[in-house]
Parts: C-alpha cells; sequence; structure tokens
C-alpha cells in the first residue's frame, strides 16, 4: 500500500511541472495586458508602460518563466497582480469556503444519491425505479443557474432565514449555516443524478455475478445480500464518479459561487482569468492539479480497501 | 397541505421572525454592488468600486454639493486663490484626527497630494491634478497649493476619492499591502476587514465632526457598521433587496428597477444628473469611419430612443449629446444642433458621400462595401452594439460586430484594429470629459479615436488654464461644438443614478460624483 502511494507521489511531479508550464504558457497566449486593467480605462500611455515595466511584463517571456520557477522552488507563489495581495493569501482565503460549499454538498447528496440508485435497481422496472431515474435525468439536465435561481426564490424568499448573498460566516456558526444551506442544497441537487445513476447500473451488474447467487443460495437475508455483497462491490465506480466530481467542485462550482456571491476558488479563479492576473490563475491552476492529484491518490487507495485485487 | 409541512412551514416562519427581530442588525448597513475594487489605495486606483468606499474611508481638501457644481468646505474650513490662479492657499481645520486617534495636520494632506502628484506612484488619474509646482504645508493649518499653470477644474479634482488623505506611517508601515490589508483615514468609517471579491467592512468612526457642508450632518454617521457586500448576479442583487438581505444597492439591472420600484418595502433615489455617459466612439483615421458625412450618417440612423425603451426599459436617457446637458460648462446652444433619429436623412447624407447601395441593398463605393468594424465588451454593451447594427443595417451599412471580454478590450482599444469601439464614463464636468478624451497627447488611449486637432488642443488648454468662469466655459463650449460637428462619437445614452433602498431606511438625496450615489455615507441611517 505503501509503495502505492509513494510511487503515486513521485509520478505527480512532472504532472505538477507540466502543469506549471501549461498554466504559465496559456497566460502568456491568452489575450488582455494586466497593466491596461490596473492603470484603468482613463490611463495616458506613459502610466500603462509605467505600470507594466513594474509589474515586469515589459521582460521577455522565457525571464519571467525563469523567475516564475524560481519563486515557484522556494514555495512563493508571488503576489497579485492586481490587488497586490500575496497569492498564498488569497488561495488560503478562497480554499476555505470552497472546501465548505463541496463537503456542504456532498455531505448529503452522495448518500441520497446512492441510496436512491440502489433502490432503483433493487425495484427495477417498477414506478419507484422509473420516478428515480426520470428525477436524475432532470437533475443532470437542469443547468446549475437555473436550480440556484428557483431555489433563491423557493426557499430564499419565503423563508428570510435562508440568505443568499455572500458567506456570513464559518457553517458552524448559526448565520454561517443559514448562509450555507441554499447554496450547498442547490449544488447538491445537481450531484445526485449522476450518482443515483452510476449506482443503479453498477448494482444491477454486480447482482447478476455469481457471488451474489451464491450468497443467496447460502440463505442470507436479501438486505444482506444487497447491502455486504451487492452494494459494497458496486461502489468502486461510484467513488471514481465522487472523486471526479470532488476535483470538478474544487474549481468547478464557479457558476453556483457566482450566483451566491460565495468568496470561494472557482470565482477567484475566473477573476483572476478575466483580470489577466497572471500570478493569482496560475496559483489557482496549480492548486487545481494538486487537488485533482490528490483526490486521485485518495480514490486509489479506497479502491485498495475496497477491492483486494487492486492491491496486488 | 399536510400537517407536516405546516409544522415545518410554522417553524421556518417563527425562526424567521426571530432572526429578523434581532436588534444588533438594527445599525448595521448592508449595500450590495455587483463587483469589488482590485485595491484600496485612493492614489493608484481609478475604479468606481474603488471610490464607492474610499469616500467613507478617507477626507478630501473640499468636498462636493449634490449639485454637482457647488464646492464645500470639507478639510479645508477655506481657501484663496491668488489673482494668476496659480496658488490655491486652504485653511485646513484643527480637531481632525485618522481611525487610529493620531491628529491629522496640513502636513497630512500635503504628503497624500504629494503621494498622488509623485511620478513613482504612477497614478492612473495624476493628470488630474494639474501642472504643480509644489504643495507644501508651511504650518500646521495651511495647505499651499502652487501650480505652474492655472487649471480651472483643480477644486473638482481635489473633491474626487484620488485626493484622499491618508496618514503616512500607515502607508510606509504597510507598503505595497496599504489599501490592502489596511488602511488610516479621517473619513466617517474606519477600515474593519476586506475580503477580496466578498465584503468590505467599515466600522463608524467615533467622533467624526468634519463632513462636508453640503449634508445637514456633518458627523458622526448615523449608522454602526457599513458591509459593502459583493453580489455578481444582478437577479441575485435584486431578490436580495426585495427580501430585505440589503439595505441598499446602487447596481439593480435596469429589468428589475420596477419591480423594486413597485414593492411596498423598497425605494428607489432616482437622480438624472448623473454624469456617465456611454458612446460608440469612431477611429477617425480608418478609411470606414474617416469621412465625417459617413460618421454623421450613422449618428442619424441610430434610433437612441428605442434603444432606451426597448433595451433599458426605459429607465436610462437617449442621448444626442456627448456630456449631460446639465454637466457644468455645457453649451445650451448646442442643444438644437444635436444629430437625432432621422434614417432618410442619413442615406441621403451617404448617397452623397458616394457610399451607394448595392443589388444586396448594401452602401458601396468602389468596389468596397461600408462595413465597419466595432469592437465592443460582452454583455449589456454587445446587446447595445447589435442594435446599432440592426439600426445601421436599415441604411445599408453592414456593420460588423466583435465582442470580447473586459480586459481583452481594454488591450484591444488601445490598438487601431478597429473602427468602432464602445465606452462609458463617468464626469464632473464638460471639461473633465474633453481634456480626458480629446487631448491629442492622450492618442491611443484615452483618446481611441485618434483625433488630433491643434485648434481643439490649443482651446482644452486654454479652457483649462481659464481664471474666470466664463473664459473657461467658452472655450470648452468652442471644442463642443466642433467635436459635435465632426461626429467624433455616437452617443447611446446617459446613465441615470438609481438606488435601490430599503423604506427601513430614512429619506436621502443621491449624489453623483464619480459615480458613487451614496458618497460619504453621512446621511444614511435608519428611520426610527
Amino acid at each position: 500500500m505503501l509503495n502505492v502511494i509513494v510511487q503515486r507521489l513521485i509520478l505527480s511531479i512532472p504532472v505538477l511541472f507540466g502543469v506549471m508550464l501549461f498554466g504559465f504558457l496559456l497566460m502568456q497566449v491568452v489575450p488582455g495586458d494586466p497593466a491596461l486593467v490596473v492603470a484603468g480605462p482613463s490611463a495616458t500611455p506613459d502610466v500603462v508602460a509605467a505600470i507594466r515595466e513594474e509589474m515586469g511584463l515589459d521582460k521577455p517571456v522565457l525571464v519571467q518563466f525563469w523567475g516564475y520557477l524560481e519563486r515557484m522552488a522556494q514555495g512563493d507563489l508571488g503576489r497579485s497582480m492586481i490587488s497586490n495581495k500575496a497569492v498564498t493569501e488569497e488561495l488560503g482565503a478562497a480554499l476555505g469556503p470552497t472546501l465548505e460549499l463541496m463537503i456542504g454538498a456532498m455531505i448529503w447528496s452522495v448518500p441520497v444519491g446512492i441510496a436512491m440508485g440502489t433502490l432503483a435497481a433493487v425495484l427495477r422496472g417498477s414506478l419507484v425505479d422509473r420516478a428515480i431515474m426520470a428525477l436524475s435525468v432532470a437533475g443532470v439536465s437542469l443547468p446549475i443557474f437555473f436550480i440556484s435561481l428557483v431555489m433563491i426564490q423557493w426557499l430564499g424568499v419565503t423563508y428570510p432565514i435562508f440568505t443568499f448573498i455572500g458567506r456570513p460566516g464559518p457553517w458552524y456558526t448559526a448565520e454561517g449555516f443559514m448562509g450555507l444551506f441554499l447554496p450547498a442544497f442547490s449544488l447538491g441537487l445537481i450531484l445526485i443524478g449522476p450518482v443515483a445513476r452510476m449506482t443503479r447500473s453498477s448494482v444491477l451488474e454486480v447482482l447478476k455475478l455469481d457471488h451474489v447467487r451464491t450468497a443467496r443460495a447460502k440463505g442470507l437475508s436479501e438486505t444482506r445480500v444487497i447491502l455486504a455483497h451487492g452494494l459494497r462491490n458496486a461502489l468502486i465506480p461510484v467513488i471514481t464518479l465522487v472523486g471526479l466530481q470532488v476535483g470538478y467542485l474544487l474549481g468547478g462550482a464557479v457558476v453556483t459561487e457566482t450566483i451566491f456571491s460565495w468568496p470561494g476558488l472557482g470565482r477567484l479563479a475566473v477573476g483572476a482569468i478575466l483580470s489577466s492576473d497572471f500570478t493569482v490563475a496560475q496559483g489557482t491552476i496549480m492548486l487545481f492539479a494538486l487537488g485533482f492529484i490528490t483526490v486521485n491518490l485518495i480514490v486509489d487507495v479506497l479502491y485498495s480497501l475496497l477491492d483486494p485485487r487492486v492491491r496486488k | 397541505m399536510t400537517a407536516k409541512t405546516r409544522s415545518i412551514r410554522a417553524g421556518l416562519g417563527i425562526a424567521t421572525a426571530m432572526v429578523l427581530a434581532l436588534p444588533a442588525a438594527a445599525q448595521e448597513l448592508t449595500i450590495i454592488r455587483n463587483q469589488d475594487s482590485n485595491h484600496y489605495d485612493p492614489a493608484r486606483t481609478a475604479a468606481l468600486s474603488g471610490s464607492e468606499v474610499l469616500f467613507m474611508l478617507a477626507d478630501t481638501v473640499v468636498g462636493l454639493d449634490e449639485d454637482m457644481s457647488t464646492i464645500v468646505p470639507h478639510l479645508a474650513s477655506s481657501w484663496e486663490i491668488s489673482d494668476d490662479a496659480l496658488t490655491y492657499t486652504f485653511t485646513i481645520k484643527e480637531g481632525v484626527t485618522f481611525c487610529d486617534g493620531k491628529p491629522m495636520t496640513a502636513e497630512d494632506v500635503a504628503y497624500s497630494l504629494n503621494r498622488w502628484y509623485d511620478p513613482e506612484t504612477k497614478s492612473p488619474v495624476r493628470w488630474r491634478m494639474g501642472d504643480v509646482k509644489s504643495i507644501t504645508a508651511p504650518d500646521a493649518t495651511t495647505l499651499v497649493y502652487e501650480l505652474n499653470e492655472p487649471h480651472s477644474e483643480l477644486l473638482y479634482q481635489l473633491a474626487q476619492s484620488f485626493g484622499s488623505v491618508v496618514d503616512k506611517e500607515t502607508v510606509e508601515a504597510l507598503g505595497p499591502d496599504f489599501g490592502v490589508t489596511g488602511f488610516n483615514g479621517t473619513g466617517p468609517f474606519c477600515w474593519e476587514s476586506w475580503t477580496p471579491r466578498d465584503k468590505m467592512v467599515l466600522t463608524r468612526h467615533e467622533g467624526y465632526t468634519w463632513g462636508p457642508t453640503n449634508y445637514e450632518n456633518t458627523g458622526p454617521a448615523q449608522v454602526e457598521k457599513v458591509t459593502w457586500q459583493i453580489v455578481p448576479e444582478a437577479a441575485t442583487r435584486t431578490v436580495a433587496m426585495l427580501t430585505g438581505q440589503g439595505d441598499i444597492s446602487p447596481y439593480v439591472p435596469y429589468i428589475g428597477v420596477d419591480k423594486l420600484r413597485k414593492a411596498p418595502t423598497v425605494d428607489i433615489v432616482e437622480s438624472n444628473e448623473a454624469f456617465w455617459t456611454n458612446y460608440v466612439g469612431f477611429k477617425i483615421t480608418k478609411d470606414m469611419v474617416g469621412d465625417v458625412k459617413v460618421r454623421e450618417a450613422i449618428n442619424l440612423a441610430v434610433n437612441q430612443e428605442a434603444m432606451a425603451e426597448d433595451l433599458f426599459f426605459g429607465e436610462v436617457e437617449p442621448a444626442y449629446s456627448y456630456i449631460s446637458s446639465g454637466a457644468l460648462d455645457w453649451d445650451e446652444s448646442l442643444d438644437d444642433k444635436l444629430l437625432t433619429y432621422d434614417p432618410e436623412k442619413a442615406a441621403a447624407l451617404l448617397d452623397e458621400a458616394g457610399w451607394t447601395l448595392n443589388s444586396a441593398g448594401k452602401r458601396e463605393k468602389d468596389g468596397v462595401v461600408l462595413s465597419p468594424l466595432a469592437i465592443t465588451f460582452t454583455g449589456e454593451w454587445q446587446t447595445t452594439v447589435e442594435a446599432v447594427q440592426a439600426d445601421l443595417l436599415k441604411v445599408g451599412i453592414d456593420m460588423q460586430i466583435e465582442p470580447m471580454d473586459a480586459t481583452v478590450y481594454w488591450g484591444k482599444s488601445a490598438t487601431d484594429d478597429f473602427d468602432m469601439y464602445v465606452m462609458g464614463f463617468p464626469y464632473v464636468s464638460a471639461g473633465d470629459a474633453l481634456n480626458l478624451y480629446f487631448r491629442s497627447s492622450n492618442i491611443p488611449t484615452p483618446n481611441r479615436m485618434n483625433y488630433n486637432d491643434p485648434k481643439t488642443d490649443e482651446l482644452l488648454l486654454t479652457g483649462s488654464h481659464a481664471t474666470s468662469d466664463g473664459d473657461r466655459a467658452a472655450a470648452y463650449g468652442e471644442v463642443l461644438a466642433t467635436v459635435h460637428d465632426e461626429a467624433i462619437w455616437l452617443p447611446i445614452y446617459h446613465k441615470p443614478m438609481q438606488i435601490a433602498v430599503s423604506k427601513k431606511m430614512k429619506p436621502f438625496e443621491a449624489h453623483n460624483i464619480y459615480g458613487a450615489g451614496l458618497y460619504k455615507g453621512l446621511q444614511l441611517g435608519f428611520a426610527d
């Protein structure tokens, strides 16, 4: 097991370097000039030139990239070109709210999705199955901005305890929890669909297998057959899916974050890219890459826990 | 409804009532806006979102009345201007303190203004200060501002947030973090915390009594705490105002204004003298729009009134002039000469200019189709330009549109790769707007039209150096007449100041300074 982890960690080094290079080059080819953003629309050309020089943007690309590598090697992500805030500080401030939103959405939607999927598989072809699948399709198809606005209209307007502008505080405070509720609930709604569908098809596959028939033949109760022998083995693809969703949510909940004014990583990344804030954009790209690598590592470890064959 | 849903609803209702009844919220004001500033260092930001907060955090030498033309005492109780208009001597008030309790003197004012002017600061709005010779504080209550050339707009410019007085020690201690992690000003509110893209929290500056005299209440502020909350989504802002999650929002989308106006809990505070104009500019050195007749024809072919009605729900004022007619030094004699909607005349002008209709219904000359390229921001501006495109097609002009994101746009608009571009801008007066956009030294930005006329340059200098109101108005009036004659821009609309305000608040008048409708915030208070 330790071998797997070490091997994975070593493999992630070239991946990170690649991400750094790619992130840097991408920001170079994207049109846009941070000096113009800082200077504002009414600035005169000499002011723009002075600001560009101060930012080091007048230097050749290679010199800029070398400086960037040097800083990264020292663990220094630099300062935001726009706000001048340390990038680590910006990332630190946005990571907490994003994790809060991600966990808040998954903590209820993943179990609900798995339960719905299992139920649909067991009652295959019944009205319940069809209803669950219809809901899943709706969940997959409805865009998140639509769900979010409906939630604001439905719950936020009727019950003002559910706030929907910004993050009033950490989740464990009363106001913080009420502020988290609507975005986490809306985001969770779109996760249920894929999880339920994946669980259903995976459980159906597993229930056809020999060991399940053996378990039934042994006289085990149907509940035990489904939960211990069916669901446990069916969870592997579901875990992969959830892992991918975690990676996606780390940076991809931009729309939810925008509608609910949630100060998370998605908005930080999009804001940085839109304002050509190279340093912050590169910092967020690095963080997303690290996030994906970590999640994949965890998924791999979970695999081996669930399926002894993987360990070999 | 089942018993269970009834009890859930009842429970939620009680919880709601409890939250709403919390007394703590009573003196805390939440202002909702659409975007954050890059930072809050007054000398280094030209962003409106920066000014909105800086007016509350810091003070300026002089203030500006709601009428947008009367300069009122603020940190200076009085001032004298020498006969040659080169020396301004201000008497700075005593007893003014920074948020950390330190007394503020004329030396702090001189430091802040010199910092703004220092090329090292790289202020994007340094030009607003005029040609400065020196700014000194001979004693604790005297500030002497000396110019090499007269600058008729000086007092208006000194009322802007860029001239905010800041504490030297804090600036030096925080270095690049000044206005990012902290601030120390003399304003009616003090910096508590800033989370970029989320919120800025300000607390009342106790003991503040030196507000500008346009306010009945010159301090302290009526509310204890102000939170500037960023809500990027327009629909969310509207609903947040409807549900009382925000107390004030100057950023309600046009589509939501009427809904809020009719809502029982919200008022819309309005002012038409907002001095913010959106226009389409012509790159006059380009072949497509180099002929004044073509530019005039485009002006005549566009129906601004229909656009104001259809795109902006009748909430904006269609514009035919380059600045609002209420702005200082607007020349009323131009009112009758402005180009208004007349597609037939537009077609005649195009014929006259040699652009005749081809078989496809497009204007053509020497085998070239009249198809100017317009660059635009995505979003609301793109919709506006598409409406212009539709109007122009009716007279045979095949305008092309290249929409792009804001950051890309700023870079692109500094190039020569387009025929038309879009822009919206705030101003305090004719001189403010004209000096910025029509000086040849400001090519390629902000003079993106490549407008280069020595006579205009000279008149702008005359206006800027004028020592009497009459001379200044005459010079700027002449420039206004010239640029309108040349049809350098296609004005689209004058943006009104519209602020959604909860009915829990006391009524107040909107300000218009640099588009910052709440100005110092001293007028903001909850009704009993």
